[in-house]
């Protein structure tokens, strides 16, 4: 009993310095191997824990128009983003806290965080970021039932409510379910590029306002604002892999096994979404629908086809 | 027996503070007393009641024919949100509608009427008594609605709503009467030992058009919008926040009435409020004029109400208890949170009349500096209309999903498939038309000199929102509480399901609150780790604009601009603009319009055409006494020859 207490703690230890600690990582991964697709030596990998430890002890610079709303949008990234963090697994092993309807509470959290957002960008009363905040939730209205239908196909097919168990379901074993979990995962694909702003819905480096939808909704954050919107943005990258990561992994029998398949898993991950940034152009504004439009029909069918 | 001794004495104090107006040497502070004391009476009644679940009547002759009172967990549901609203209302309305106005004393002794006549349609258990209550309730509904009369517009929102409830009137004589003639008597209880009977299905569907109508179901929605955006706002926050509820209470008091009900109401039901609810929210997101905006998005709180009693009557046709529970606590937890952020919104929307003077969204801007406490106490209730976490809404909607997902997992539904996209878009749609009405209407800078001179309301109008807005928090993080509550309402309504709601979802629930707590903690953490800087720049600049020297408000971007992506979705949007052509293109207007697409795109050029056919008729009526005459003489004539012919016709 005390050894599989102890083996308790230290699994969510582990969970918990994970979320905590690797999200930044995420970020430079890809952002290293694009710069290494593209010929160039590019920025450490490290370099955005860098930027967040110079970004703490900078000067904020507040316009006159702002008010505390524009305070909330970054805490509400993070705050969201760590409550979430604690509900999903990493890969077999069960979260730290599970219970039946905890997938609904993740998915708003989000949904949280996007709403706050959106209102500080246009707490600044600047036309770019009222555009880009008419943009975000133009699409993002999209990916929530993507998001939902996949969750009512894998709880269809797990016969549970909450994350830890839907996502450790056999895996990829051959059987009824593995078109659908197929097809959830191209959708739910599209909905991690999306929701982390990233080629080819949006463009995570331009400084171009008209092409911008996310990067242009915090312009006028600076300093601890800013890296909160920094912070929040990777642990975002780092929650939602795990969503398609937890399916796809084989599963063993040893539990450390299974967290260092995870990490490498999460470092391939990244790379994979490295050169899908390097080898696809970012989408014409009026074709980011289309494309979103294909998760939700994915999605869609996976659970129709694990309803009949 | 003590609890309907409680809930009459309210309803008495109600019908004492209508009267007062009348007499204008009684003052205003009785009337709130009256008016406060009959809440506080009534809350307390309403929660013994929900707590023991005990219902309690009361039994005399009206009209020679039997009669019933009673409260029991169901009604106590409904008068909870009833009094609180109303008791918040009167307060409010003491600083927002003082009595100097020339309106103010009919709009206090209506207001009155209003309540009390709610609350006898909660508690009544005779079909005429109901009946009676109903008119009652719908006719000082009109009066208020139509309390500034002198406007064109008024008239005509007051006069659509009148005859729009008169029509589910007579829809609902006929479900009585029909009721009626099934049971043998017109009390409204349980009649056990009836034989199946077709009867069934016509006295549910006539109750859900004719209770459809008040509650707002979506082709019969159409007189809302307009009524609740002209009435005065604490009237909207009660005819929003419970009198739409009225019409979903007689549903659902109806169906526990027949004695076996439909299989098809659940799947329905279920349809009706997932159409409804993407309606509702889709013509909210393409308002310009906020409290249509907050009209629009009660028709989608009543869908999604819609969403859990569909899932509750699909349960009890397949007998799954669980659904049930899940789908009625849902549907009744839903009531309670949409009558608290729909009254704060409906009182924030009064107070922003109130300093601006002006509805349209387009016009104001940066509120939120102007009217800093107002900004705040309505900011729970945007995100709770918007379903987000920790506030109320979010919680009933939990609900909803497991209700929802679990009907997945026993796969029976074809209905609940419908209604989980349209419960996740809603609930996304909602985030956009309210991340408009109030990042447009608090945030950036002012866009017109309607702003200039706004403050904050003073301490009466403050009070209800602050309770409303506290209320809103609470119910978020303490829902773990009221599951009791809801066990016994759903006992109330599927006697089969009591008592699975605290075991069943009891520990998920407390887990979830704990974690909305620490999104708050995480939260406040975050801010104070923000506040403590104090290196920030003093100075503040100017937004920075991408270089303009002289950036004005007039540069910022619209509201309908935001909204834009989506609200062309909208079947009753136009839009008019010209596109820009030459190098030096002339001055460009823009101009866009917005009709109901069932109301006043539909119905109306549909029954102007009727009316004018019918107008033919107005020939009988020309003012020739002698004239008149004959048509009695006719008629008797008719009489006689009917009398005649009908027992050769009928044998």
């Amino acid at each position: 009993m005390s050894e599989s207490l102890l083996f308790r703690i230290i699994h969510i230890a582990l969970h918990l310095l994970t979320a905590l600690l690797l999200g930044p990582l995420i970020p430079g991964l890809i952002n290293k191997v694009k710069a290494l697709v593209a010929g160039r030596c590019g920025p450490p990998v490290l370099q955005l824990y860098y930027d967040l430890a110079k970004l703490a002890r900078k000067q904020a610079v507040f316009s006159q128009t702002t008010t505390w709303i524009f305070l909330a949008g970054p805490v509400a990234t993070v705050a969201a983003g760590l409550v979430a963090a604690l509900l999903v697994p990493f890969g077999h092993s069960p979260a730290p806290i599970h219970f039946q309807g905890d997938v609904i509470l993740f998915a708003y959290l989000f949904g949280l965080a996007r709403f706050l957002t959106v209102l500080s960008a246009l707490d600044t009363g600047s036309s770019f970021e009222g555009m880009g905040a008419a943009r975000e939730v133009t699409f993002s209205a999209l990916a929530e039932p993507a998001l939902f239908l996949g969750f009512a196909a894998l709880a269809k097919s797990s016969g549970s409510l909450s994350l830890s168990a839907m996502l450790a379901s056999p895996g990829f074993a051959i059987s009824r379910a593995t078109g659908p979990f197929i097809l959830v995962l191209a959708g739910w694909m599209i909905v991690y590029l999306a929701e982390n702003a990233r080629i080819p819905v949006d463009d995570p480096n331009t400084h171009l306002e008209l092409t911008m939808i996310h990067e242009v909704m915090v312009l006028d954050h600076s300093g601890r604002p800013l890296a909160l919107v920094l912070y929040g943005a990777s642990l975002k990258l780092l929650v939602l892999a795990a969503l398609i990561l937890g399916p796809l992994l084989p599963r063993t029998d040893n539990p450390w096994l299974d967290w260092a398949a995870y990490f490498l898993a999460l470092g391939l991950f990244a790379v994979v979404v490295g050169v899908i940034e390097s080898i696809t152009a970012r989408f014409r504004m009026n074709q980011v629908p289309q494309f979103l439009m294909a998760s939700v029909l994915a999605t869609a069918f996976a659970f129709l086809l694990l309803l009949v | 027996m003590l609890d309907i001794v409680l809930i009459l004495a309210a309803l008495g104090c109600w019908l004492a503070a209508s009267f007062i107006p009348l007499f204008k040497l009684l003052d205003e502070r009785f009337y709130l007393g009256l008016g406060v004391l009959g809440s506080l009476l009534a809350v307390v009644g309403a929660l013994h009641v929900l707590i023991t679940g005990n219902a309690s009547g009361l039994d005399f002759v009206f009209w020679k024919l039997p009669a019933r009172i009673e409260v029991d967990a169901l009604s106590a549901a409904f008068l909870l949100p009833l009094n609180l609203v109303a008791g918040l209302g009167i307060i409010y309305q003491s600083e927002y509608w003082p009595t100097s106005m020339v309106t103010g004393r009919s709009v206090r002794g209506l207001f009155g009427l209003l309540a009390a006549s709610l609350m006898l349609v909660f508690i009544a258990r005779q079909g005429i008594l109901f009946l009676m209550a109903w008119e009652v309730m719908a006719m000082s509904a009109f009066l208020l609605i139509g309390t500034e009369h002198g406007t064109p517009q008024v008239q005509r929102a007051s006069w659509i709503y009148l005859m729009c409830t008169h029509t589910g009137t007579l829809l609902l004589i006929a479900a009585v009467a029909l009721l009626a003639h099934r049971c043998g008597d017109l009390l409204w209880i349980p009649h056990p030992g009836l034989p199946d009977s077709s009867l069934d299905s016509a006295i549910m569907v006539l109750a859900l058009l004719g209770f459809g109508i008040k509650a707002g179901f979506l082709p019969l929605h159409f007189w809302l919008p307009e009524a609740h955006a002209w009435a005065p706002s604490h009237v909207s926050a009660i005819l929003s926040g419970v009198m739409l509820k009225a019409g979903l209470y007689g549903i659902i008091r109806l169906s526990g009435l027949v004695p076996t009900t439909p299989a098809f109401l659940g799947g329905l039901v279920l349809t009706l409020g997932a159409v409804t609810a993407v309606y509702g929210v889709i013509n909210a997101l393409a308002q310009s004029d906020f409290k249509r905006l907050l009209a629009y998005s009660s028709i989608e709180n009543i869908g999604i109400i819609g969403i859990g009693l569909g899932l509750g009557w699909t349960g009890r046709a397949y007998h799954e208890s669980w659904l049930t529970a899940l789908g009625f606590a849902g549907a009744v937890f839903h009531i309670w949170n949409h009558s608290v952020f729909k009254g704060l919104l409906f009182f924030g929307a009064g107070s922003l009349l109130h300093a601006t003077g002006t509805r349209k969204i387009e016009a104001l801007g940066g509120l939120a500096k102007r009217m800093p406490q107002t900004a705040l106490v309505i900011f729970p209730a945007v995100l709770a209309v918007a379903a987000l976490p920790p506030f109320n809404a979010f919680l009933s909607e939990w609900f909803l999903y497991r209700g929802l997902l679990s009907s997945f997992q026993r796969g029976e539904s074809w209905a609940a498939c419908l209604a989980l996209p349209a419960l996740a878009i809603s609930g996304g749609l909602a985030a956009v038309a309210f991340a408009k009405f109030f990042g447009f209407v608090f945030l950036g800078e002012p866009r017109t000199s309607a702003v200039e001179h706004a403050h904050d309301p003073g301490k009466a109008m403050m009070l209800p929102m602050v309770i409303l807005a506290l209320l809103c928090v609470g119910l978020g993080l303490g829902s773990v509480l009221l599951l009791p509550l809801l066990d016994h309402v759903v006992g109330v309504v599927a006697p089969e399901a009591t008592g699975l709601l605290v075991l069943g979802i009891g520990p998920d629930l407390a887990l979830l609150s704990w974690m909305l707590a620490l999104l708050l903690v995480l939260g406040a953490l975050g801010f104070l780790w923000l506040r403590r800087s104090r290196r920030n720049l003093t100075t503040r600049p100017p937004t920075w604009d991408c270089g303009y020297a002289r950036p004005t408000a007039r540069m910022q971007y619209t509201a309908s601009s935001f909204s834009a992506g989506w609200a062309s979705l909208v079947p009753g949007c136009k839009e008019r603009m010209r596109r820009v052509r030459a190098v030096f293109p002339r001055p460009l207007t823009y101009r866009s319009e917005f009709q109901d697409a069932v109301g006043e795109a539909f119905v109306e050029p549909r029954v102007d055409r009727l009316a004018e056919r019918l107008l033919r008729f107005r020939q009988l009526q020309h003012g020739h006494l002698s004239l008149y005459i004959l048509y009695i003489l006719l008629a008797l004539l008719g009489v006689f020859l009917w009398m005649l012919v009908r027992a050769r016709l009928l044998g």
